[in-house]
């Protein structure tokens, strides 16, 4: 059985381990894709429904937490819309 | 480097030149017979050798506790005041500076920004009193976003248990500046 609370702390947690992400893509699509979710799940009214949504959310947070370190291990260069603005108007 | 330090690694250069002092004439023996084979080699060693006797021949242990006692007690005074010294212990330090002091304006300020930046927030209804559910109209989901935002804006960790007391911008202005300590 699933509380309130338990969702709304696996929902923080997915997002916190999603910006951890090296990889803009998956980053963007993973927060993405737990936000729209969520809100999509958020009229769910059966209780079996809720708990293998949830059992669904707290796999992909495994996924993600692998996912995250396997990343770290082959980082490629930062794209170009990662790239912090400087304010040198040369640059841009 | 420490006071004792210093006493130490002079003591130690003491003892190794009294062995080498006896090192030296054994290899000046040795080095009578090689000097033909390798000149070069040999006669770099022995001025190098010839250096270091006649240094250490010429003082005495008073003469070098002397110099010791010299070069400690020029570490011993309060290095405050060198600035040259040790201009990188300073700078060292300079860097882990902390962060700007902050006041409760600042983080009214700050707080309202990142509200009006969030775009589940209508700017114009947004204010210190206002509830994020029943009057911005948020769900508990945009809530825990809106934490989050603020955990990155003023860099530390809110717990669950906190976050679901902060209804309004104002009792996260209040949190945050019991967090950091601002009382004004």
């Amino acid at each position: 059985m699933s509380t309130r609370r338990q969702a709304i702390t696996l929902y923080r947690n997915l997002l916190r381990e999603s910006e951890k992400l090296p990889s803009y893509n998956f980053r963007m699509y993973a927060a993405r894709k737990i936000r729209d979710t969520f809100r999509a799940n958020k009229v769910l009214k059966d209780f079996n429904e809720i708990d293998r949504q949830m059992a669904s959310a707290k796999e992909n947070l495994e996924l993600i937490r692998r996912q995250v370190i396997i990343g770290h291990l082959y980082t490629t260069d930062k794209l170009v819309i990662e790239q912090k603005k400087t304010l040198r108007p040369s640059d841009d | 480097m420490s006071f004792t330090q210093v006493a130490r690694s002079c003591g130690r250069f003491a003892a190794a030149l009294t062995t080498v002092r006896i090192a030296s004439v054994a290899v000046q023996t040795q080095s009578r017979m090689l000097h033909r084979i390798a000149v070069p080699a040999i006669g770099a060693q022995l001025t190098q050798f010839f250096t270091v006797r006649n240094y250490s021949v010429r003082n005495t242990m008073e003469e070098i506790e002397h110099r010791v006692l010299k070069v400690v007690s020029a570490y011993d005074k309060v290095t405050a005041d060198k600035e040259s010294r040790c201009r990188w212990q300073t700078q060292s330090v300079r860097s882990y500076s902390a962060k700007p002091p902050l006041s409760l304006k600042l983080i009214n300020e700050r707080v309202l920004l990142v509200l009006k930046l969030y775009d589940k927030i209508d700017p114009s209804k947004l204010n210190v009193n206002s509830h994020f559910i029943n009057d911005l109209g948020l769900d508990s989901l945009d809530h825990v976003e809106v934490i989050m935002a603020m955990e990155d804006e003023f860099g530390f960790e809110i717990p669950d248990s906190d976050a679901e007391k902060l209804l309004k911008p104002a009792d996260i202005i209040k949190y945050v500046a019991d967090k950091e300590d601002v009382y004004e």
